[in-house]
Order: C-alpha cells, then sequence, then structure tokens
C-alpha cells in the first residue's frame, strides 16, 4: 500500500464489539466450526451475531444471477463483492461492534483478497479498495489442500462455474480448474499470515480438535476486551 | 490484469464530455455523434450508469434508499467497470470514437462530496484508461438551478439528500451541486480539461467542440 493513507483496515479498532473472522477454501469445515463456536458463547450468555459472505440484502442476489449466467468479469466479480461486503459491514456488523456485540465473520476482506488476486487483479487495488473495513481482532485460516476440498464438496456435485475457476480458462475439465484455482487461492491465503497475523490452523485434524484450539484463540481474544469466559 | 490511467493504445478515440446535471451534455454528444458520423466514421456513445449488468440495481437501491457513501461509489465503480469491459474498450478496439457521458470525474466529484478519500476513489478507478480529449461544460449554479428546476424538477440524489446537508430541497440541490462544482473546479488542470461556458447558445458550443476534435482527427490516428 501506499504510504500516507490511513485506511482502517490497517489499524486496529476502538470499538466495544469483537470482531472474529473465520477464512479458507470451501470444505476447510471453518462453518461447522463457526456454528458450534456460536452456540457455545451465545450458552455463556454473550451477545452474538454471525454473518455470512455475499449476503447483503442489496446485491447478493444480483451477484448470484450474473455468477449463474457468467457474466462476470475479474473486475466486477471483484466490485459486486465489495459492494456486497460494504452494505453489511455498515448495516450489520458496525453496529453491531458498536453495540459490543461479539461478531463472527464467515469470511472477511481476506477472501477478496485471496480469490481476486488469484483470478488476476491488481493486489494493491483490491486492498485499497477494501481499505474501508474494520481489522477483525482474530482470524482464524483453516488450511486444506485443494484436492481435499474437491473430495469434501463434490462428492455430489461439479464445482460451480467461478469456484473452480472455469473463467480463467486453466482447464476444460472443471475438477482440474478447480483444484489449480483453489491452489493459487491458497498461495494468496499463506502470504496473508504474516501480511494480516492470521492463524493457520490444519484443517485436517477432526472437528473436536479444532474446536478446542478455536475455544483457546477465542478466550484469549476476548480476555484481551475484558471478557473472561 | 495491469492498472492502466496512462493513454491507451487502442485504434479507436475516447472522447469525455463532463459537468454537473443540467449541463447541456447530452445535447452537445447528440450533436457531436451526428458531426463525426458526418465525416464518415464510426461513432458510439456510452452514458453513465447504463450497464447490462449492474443500472437496474443502483436505481432500484436508490428507490428503496438502502445506500451508503461506500455502497454508492463501489455500485457506480462496477457499473463503469461492466460498460469499460463489455461496450467501451471492445469499441475502441473496432476504431470507434467512443463518446461517454461522464466518465471518472463524476465518480470523483460525488464519491468525494459524499465523504470519500479522494486517494481511495481514484485508485479505486485507476483501471479506467485516458481519455484523449476531455470536455467540461461549465455552468454556474443559479443557471443550473433554473435548468433543472424548469426541465426534470429536483431529484433527491441530483440534491444530495442523501448526505443530509439540508432539509429544504432547493437549499440542498445548490450546496450539492456547488461542492461538486468545487470538485471539477479543482480537476481541471489536473487531468486537462478543455473548458467550455456551458451558458454560451448550443451552436456556439457545439463549434467549439468540433474545432477541438477536428485536430484531434487530423492527427490520423483512425484513417
Amino acid at each position: 500500500m501506499q504510504e500516507g493513507q490511513d485506511l482502517r483496515l490497517f489499524e486496529e479498532h476502538n470499538l466495544k464489539g469483537t470482531l472474529i473472522c473465520v477464512e479458507g477454501i470451501d470444505g476447510s469445515g471453518k462453518s461447522t466450526q463457526l456454528s458450534i463456536l456460536r452456540d457455545w458463547l451465545k450458552s455463556k450468555g454473550l451477545d452474538v451475531i454471525h454473518t455470512e459472505w455475499n449476503s447483503s440484502e442489496l446485491i447478493s442476489q444480483t451477484t448470484k444471477k450474473a455468477k449463474k449466467k457468467n457474466l462476470l468479469s475479474p473486475r466486477t466479480f471483484s466490485l459486486l463483492h465489495a459492494v456486497d461486503f460494504a452494505d453489511r459491514l455498515e448495516q450489520i456488523i458496525i453496529p453491531a461492534m458498536k453495540a459490543g456485540f461479539i461478531v463472527l465473520a464467515d469470511r472477511y476482506v481476506y477472501t477478496a483478497f485471496a480469490r481476486d488476486v488469484a483470478r488476476g487483479v491488481d493486489k494493491d487495488w483490491v486492498r485499497n479498495m477494501y481499505g474501508f473495513a474494520i481489522k477483525p481482532d482474530l482470524t482464524l485460516y483453516y488450511s486444506i489442500n485443494a484436492e481435499t476440498s474437491l473430495e469434501r464438496i463434490c462428492s455430489n456435485r461439479t464445482p460451480s462455474f467461478y469456484e473452480a475457476g472455469m473463467d480463467l480458462k486453466l482447464s476444460n475439465n472443471p475438477y482440474k480448474s478447480y483444484v489449480i484455482f483453489q491452489n493459487m487461492v491458497n498461495t494468496e491465503y499463506l502470504q496473508m499470515v504474516d501480511e494480516f497475523g492470521l492463524v493457520k490452523i490444519d484443517a485436517q485434524q477432526s472437528i473436536h480438535s479444532k474446536q478446542l484450539k478455536m475455544r483457546e484463540y477465542v478466550t484469549n481474544c476476548l480476555k484481551k476486551k475484558g471478557i473472561n469466559i | 490484469m495491469e492498472n492502466r490511467n496512462t493513454k491507451h493504445e487502442y485504434p479507436g478515440l475516447l472522447i469525455v464530455i463532463e459537468g454537473t446535471d443540467g449541463s447541456g451534455k447530452s445535447t452537445q454528444i447528440n450533436l457531436l455523434k451526428r458531426w463525426i458520423e458526418d465525416k464518415s466514421y464510426g461513432c458510439m456513445v456510452s452514458e453513465w450508469k447504463t450497464s447490462r449488468l449492474i443500472a437496474n440495481v443502483i436505481d432500484d437501491a436508490k428507490d428503496r434508499n438502502l445506500l451508503n457513501a461506500t455502497t454508492f461509489s463501489l455500485l457506480y465503480a462496477a457499473d463503469f467497470a461492466d460498460r469499460l469491459e463489455n461496450t467501451i474498450i471492445p469499441a475502441l478496439k473496432a476504431g470507434f470514437v467512443v463518446l461517454l457521458d461522464r466518465y471518472t470525474y463524476t465518480a470523483f466529484a460525488r464519491d468525494v462530496v459524499r465523504g470519500q478519500d479522494m486517494e481511495w476513489v481514484k485508485k479505486l478507478y485507476n483501471f479506467a484508461p485516458e481519455p484523449d480529449l476531455t470536455f467540461y461544460l461549465e455552468v454556474p449554479i443559479d443557471i443550473l438551478l433554473k435548468r433543472v428546476i424548469g426541465t426534470t424538477g429536483l431529484d433527491y440524489w441530483e440534491s444530495g439528500r442523501d448526505i443530509g446537508l439540508s432539509s429544504d430541497f432547493y437549499k440542498s440541490f445548490k450546496i450539492y451541486q456547488g461542492k461538486c462544482l468545487d470538485e471539477y473546479e479543482q480537476m481541471k488542470s489536473e487531468y486537462n480539461f478543455n473548458s467550455i461556458d456551458g451558458t454560451l447558445p448550443v451552436e456556439e458550443i457545439h463549434k467549439k467542440i468540433v474545432e477541438k476534435v477536428q485536430c484531434l482527427l487530423n492527427e490520423g490516428k483512425l484513417d
């Protein structure tokens, strides 16, 4: 990023709430982990909300339709997901953070950084675009190789056009294309471990041991916020 | 996918007409298009917020008052990117003169007035090729007001009502468009605008425009 630009994403937030994100390619089990965590936090009497990638009222339906028709270029793909994110940030995430909630985000800006850059969008351009995002208190990256991911999600279906990166013409075979593309996405994620301090977790472990580890990280993170579980 | 913001190398020509609402852009574009076609060149017009993919979403979101400053910026950028890739660049590649009714400068002005950081907006649009020629129709605020009230009437967004400048429509329009004019004023020299007094008679403005366009055509790129 260029100097002299005070983008919110690169500074600690001073909101009352806590923002916890999970990242990783499909089939890494991150959504399962997040939903177990949510129930646990709720059982402790904490205020929790949950928000998912590409789910805003404003644009998610348009994006889904455009994806079905394969209408999106890497640039418009990137911009539409940013619209979705900006909408949820203003409508859901920031109000909840102001109210002191624990916000659980299933995918955050790092998903865009990984996917869009794998699609050939300029790295600085996409980081600047999402500069209005608030910096998470904790981001867990569930790391899984593309072959295992493919086995997990595609036992009963073909990967979708954009999931498989078919727009990049990497291979005519959607399964092959999926593996190549998602490996590129993983490469981007790996770089962000240092760049943004993502916590890398091996997604091959059992659900139980992953959850124990997650609770450990979350407990420490909340402690810093003065919340003792 | 390189970020351009430099002179493009397509065989066609990119000509932009900028100005606030009511400055007479569309009238001039229509006249210019006819003039260019009379000279036997291919000409295509692309207007702001008309992409197949996204323009309807913007209108709908505006109607339901769903936009904040950031989604406003990003949706317009998505609209622009879609038109650039699917309409403008293909036409430039095919050697057309592409006339643009508003360009990135419109976004720079409006987004900054809505509170966005200028550097952020500029970077957001840094994939746009630099025009070969940019005209800016300059009209003082009082005349703009009369023109708009006398034709389309004051519109919620054109009056910047979303940013809470004033609950009085007239005042709000005046403040909002005035701020946009200030932004254009600052961009004039930075982006080499050919500034034209938009209060002149239509024919005279047209004459000034074609003079410059003729010079550009004389360079022979399209011959």
